[in-house]
């Protein structure tokens, strides 16, 4: 058996399942200022259902990083950047008050340009002491691709400043982008402290109720990770939340179609992608607290409209307002909101029907039209607001940049078979979604607990791009920071074979199943040509146990 | 409006004329991992944004296609193309101030008639993407400037009897290096005489006399035309490591020269020095049309002290400099004495060489001058091809602007001419006035449209 729990910004969320069947669920509001109670209380319950029978896992997720980046309650770090030949360095701002510029380059094949300077070296190390600072992340450009330098300064440091904790670049990630990776790596270092005290308190509390299944977290690209693992880079668990409430819509809907997982909510309506049955991951990393990261998370987009957003006409014309101000009318707000609409055209039957008329009668009088009409034109303005989110959110995905002939041919345009709907207002709007956007619209009885049932049934991934240089002898992986001396390595098949089995390795060790199917997700080589000779390779390979689901939910099942 | 650089980045990494051949996948390879890595395409001043496939009309448009569109092209050069026409549109639509558009098939040495490739080129991103502006948007005088190492002879004969079109070409003399041409008597037809500028330069020029040239030359005349739009086409091959020139240009003058020239839209041209130039380069471009600072972007190796200009070749430099404004300065003389106007049409002849085809080229060209307008030309060219066969084709192209008596008249001579073919492979209407494109054949006239998109 499984348990799935979702600790998100209002509810906290859990299900046991027993393979496909849903054999317990509880939702209980969260207390932000209280993570632990709120996921005991949504847990004990379950804990109480499981007892005596054999449970294999528990999947978190949880909006503790996310809340731990926005307080910005972190303790101060020193950045010291060696960002060589290119951009200045100032075009972009880091935010760190005590950043230092080291010289020294490395090129993009991973050679020494020009040499660190022991002296600039001792002298930061000199700063970062006297300011008292106990942390520091040291990032270089194409340091994925030669760490020589990261690692001298970092040890340097360590030697210097008794007790400093030092972060490097390549260790956090190792994709190409140099500012993405800075802020990735302070957001690493802001962040695994604290990660580790909530990490160990919750086991503390599964071990107190005699829990030894093991804990894994949900990342914000919808794998799960083990707890302990998961402490080395707590950023990649943000938007986690998300990450749930897609691989939720995944489990709810027919295998291998394509669908938009439409969460609507109080002033918000949440959106995610799910193509041929797979869901869609950005293109590029997260965006966290405005800054661009390396953190690979799903493509989910948000359309500013929900139950509870406030409606006005202005110069006759209905607005929908990117804000709550208060309930809806019919649940005693002050304000007419799309609920009210929904109440009047009775397709909920939530909050009090007169009140919602009068809602409706206060709109019409400055629209001109009477209550049933305006309720009507509301709804429409909203449901044609959400699938003008939806659309453009498949233009985006058709207009992403691709660098290759066939990747381009590849992107044809699709439109969703399904919607499914997730969070409180889906029932009552899908089937109009649906309508205006000429697909099914599916609402499943378990879909106030989806979030959960996607934690629940979240495999655990693993994406390991390699790239080879020949010629140089050595390869690196992107994900893991690793930088190895390459030998025996000519063609693409063998680098192939040689990923794949590194992949399995790796998998292993994190606990993938050896059931599992790795998959190749591209591979390509270049030849290098130097005086019209061939120089060396360059191969790229990527390979992955991908994301998904467990095991897909039937209908009638739950 | 904010200033934003559109950005189109498509390097074909799979797409090669052959394995080792300087046009191949690893081209712009280690220019990706420096622009990825600068993290250029996160930068609020940058829009990044994805080629579309150009159709057989946009290239009609430009080019006579030998025996037809398809068979001169492949994917690659439709998305190539379709990246500057990306760009072009949105600029137009005022959501970028200026573009690049990095791209690879280049096409600076397609001609007219394209019988097969030359200088790695089948055909012409930069006059494709003029001809679709033209057509699309309210557009008339356009300055090309050639800032790549060889001479942009397809270019040149693009716009050689266009009066709207300003081609400046820089570029090392021809004496010494592909394709032979580009020497300062090449100034334009009789009905566009002076709008063909060459430049020629002395081998090991460097920065400082690229930019004396700029700024006492291309700058000032461009000054003087006034164009609605700048278009650099963008070659990188004046750098001094690359291995099919001579040249002494760095990374931080390309930077500069776009600085100043101030290009509407830029398109990549040549530029073989894949990881010593390409990466430095393509990012300065980049910094300097986004408005950012390039005094970052240096060359590993780059040593300042190993950069001057000799007083020999700065002495020559400044020579074809004056020479070349008295040449701008009185271009109408100098082209009605070239050109006396006497009769209807001026007859040209010559020979092209294909030097990735191995193909020959006789090409006549017959000029009409018209009093009132631009008029059309007619080309009689037979293309020579390996192992013996040949090809002849027979070709209209009605400028723009021409009057109603010229577009009649053209129109007319299709129609003759298509009465009596014998002998003649293909003959072609390209009637810019009407924006239709049109071909006769043993298959019948068969119009080009912007629903073909296919290759052979």
């Amino acid at each position: 058996m499984f348990i799935g729990l979702d600790v998100g910004g209002t509810y906290t969320d859990a299900v046991l399942m027993d393979g496909r069947k849903i054999t317990k669920k509880t939702k209980v509001p969260t207390d932000n200022d209280n993570l632990f109670d709120s996921l005991l209380n949504a847990l004990d319950p379950l804990l109480e259902a499981v007892k005596g029978k054999n449970l294999e896992r528990i999947v978190l997720s949880t909006t503790l990083i996310t809340n731990l980046i926005a307080t910005k309650n972190v303790d101060p770090t020193a950045l010291v950047i060696i960002p060589g030949p290119g951009l200045n360095p100032s075009t972009y701002d880091y935010k760190v008050p005590h950043t230092f510029l080291l010289s020294g380059a490395i090129d993009y094949r991973g050679r020494e340009i020009d040499p660190l300077d022991e002296q600039e070296i001792k002298t930061c190390a000199q700063k970062i002491k006297e300011a008292g600072l106990k942390r520091a992340v040291v990032v270089g450009k194409f340091s994925q691709r030669n760490k020589k330098h990261e690692e001298k300064v970092a040890s340097y440091l360590q030697e210097e400043i008794p007790g400093i904790r030092v972060a490097m670049g390549h260790q956090v990630t190792g994709r190409l982008n140099f500012p993405r990776r800075v802020f990735t790596s302070l957001l690493t270092i802001a962040t695994q402290e604290r990660f580790r005290t909530f990490y160990s308190e919750v086991l503390k509390l599964l071990e107190q109720r005699g829990i030894s299944a093991p804990l894994y977290i949900l990342k914000a690209d919808g794998g799960t990770i083990s707890f302990d693992l998961s402490a080395k880079k707590p950023v990649e668990t943000i938007f986690s939340g998300p990450a749930a409430s897609t691989l939720g819509g995944l489990a709810l809907t027919p295998k291998g179609e394509t669908t938009v997982v439409v969460d609507i909510g109080g002033t918000t309506t949440d959106l995610a992608l799910i193509l041929s049955g797979e869901p869609l991951l950005a293109s590029r990393g997260a965006h966290i607290d405005d800054k661009l990261t390396h953190v690979r998370a799903f493509a989910t987009s948000s359309a500013a409209v929900g139950g509870d957003s406030c409606l006005q006409v202005q110069d006759g014309l209905l607005q929908i307002m990117p804000y709550r101000k208060g309930a809806a009318y019919c649940l005693g707000g002050t304000h007419p909101t799309p609920t009210d609409a929904m109440r009047v055209t009775g397709i909920t039957d939530i909050g009090d029907e007169k009140q919602a008329v009068k809602a409706m009668e206060l709109l019409g009088k400055d629209l001109g039209i009477g209550p049933q009409k305006a309720a009507e034109h509301v709804l429409e303005k909203t449901v044609q607001r959400i699938a003008g989110e939806i659309e453009a959110m498949f233009i985006a995905w058709e207009q992403e940049p691709a660098y290759r002939i066939w990747e381009l041919q590849q992107r044809k345009k699709i439109r969703p078979q399904n919607l499914v709907g997730i969070g409180a207002a889906s029932p009552a709007l899908l089937p109009l979604l649906g309508k205006e956007m000429g697909c099914s619209a599916l609402t499943p009885p378990d879909a106030d607990v989806a979030n959960a049932i996607g934690a629940a049934l979240a495999k655990t991934n693993l994406r390991l791009t390699f790239h080879f240089d020949t010629q140089r002898n050595f390869y690196f992986i992107e994900e893991t920071g690793v930088q190895e001396k390459l030998t025996d390595i000519d063609s693409l098949a063998d680098a192939e074979s040689f990923s794949m089995r590194r992949l399995k390795e790796e998998g292993e060790r994190i606990g993938i199943s050896a059931k599992e199917e790795p998959e190749l997700v591209y591979s390509e080589l270049f030849n290098m040509v130097r005086g019209w000779r061939r120089g060396g390779r360059l191969i790229d390979v990527c390979v992955q146990f991908p994301t998904g689901i467990i095991e897909y939910l039937e209908e009638g099942d739950a | 409006m904010e200033r934003k650089t559109g950005l189109v980045f498509f390097p074909a990494f799979d797409w090669a004329i052959s394995p080792t051949h300087p046009e191949r996948e690893e081209r712009l390879l280690y220019t990706r991992d420096q622009l990825f890595e600068e993290g250029i395409m996160d930068l609020p001043q940058i829009s990044e944004y994805k080629p579309r496939m150009a159709t057989h009309k946009d290239i009609a448009r430009a080019h006579f296609c030998v025996p037809d569109v398809a068979t001169q092209i492949t994917e690659a050069h439709l998305f190539a193309v379709g990246g500057a026409l990306v760009l072009a549109d949105a600029l137009m639509n005022k959501e970028i101030t200026n573009g690049f558009a990095l791209v690879r098939p280049p096409g600076h040495h397609a001609m007219r008639v394209a019988h097969g490739n030359r200088g790695f080129c089948n055909i012409n991103n930069e006059a494709i993407m003029i001809e679709y502006l033209r057509q699309k948007y309210d557009l008339n005088k356009v300055v090309i400037v050639d800032t790549d190492v060889h001479h942009g002879d397809g270019t040149q004969d693009m716009f050689y009897h266009d009066p709207d079109v300003l081609f400046i070409s820089f570029h090392q003399d021809g004496r010494t290096l592909y394709p032979g041409s580009g020497f300062c008597d090449e100034l334009g037809g009789p009905n566009a005489f002076g709008m063909n500028i060459n430049i020629p330069l002395q081998p090991n020029t460097t920065d400082e006399g690229i930019h004396y040239v700029l700024e006492n030359l291309v700058l000032p005349i461009i000054e003087d035309f006034k164009p609605d739009l700048v278009v650099n086409s963008a070659g990188q091959d004046n750098h001094y490591t690359d291995p099919l020139a001579n040249m002494r240009f760095t990374a931080h003058g390309y930077a500069s020269l776009n600085e100043k020239l101030n290009p509407d839209l830029a398109v990549l041209e040549g530029g073989y020095a894949i990881e010593t130039a390409l990466p430095y380069v393509n990012t300065g471009i980049i910094l300097a049309m986004a408005g950012l600072d390039y005094s970052w972007v240096r060359e590993p190796e780059y040593r300042p002290e190993d950069f001057y200009e000799t007083k020999d070749r700065m002495d020559y430099t400044k020579k074809l400099v004056s020479y070349l404004w008295e040449v701008w300065k009185n271009r109408e003389e100098l082209g009605a004495e070239k050109y006396p106007r006497n009769g209807d049409f001026l007859e040209l002849s010559r020979h092209i060489y294909y030097d990735t085809d191995s193909i020959r080229e006789q090409q006549y060209e017959d000029i009409r001058l018209c009093d009132d307008c631009p008029g059309y030309q007619v080309i009689r060219s037979r293309g020579m091809y390996p192992y013996g066969s040949s090809k002849l084709i027979e070709a209209i192209g009605i400028h723009p602007r021409a009057c109603k008596s010229c577009q009649e008249e053209a129109r007319k001579l299709y129609e003759e001419k298509k009465k009596d073919y014998q002998g003649v492979d293909v003959i072609y209407l390209q009637d810019k006035v009407q924006d239709r494109y049109f071909q006769y054949s043993k298959d019948g006239d068969v119009e080009v449209t912007d629903e073909q998109q296919t290759t052979r």
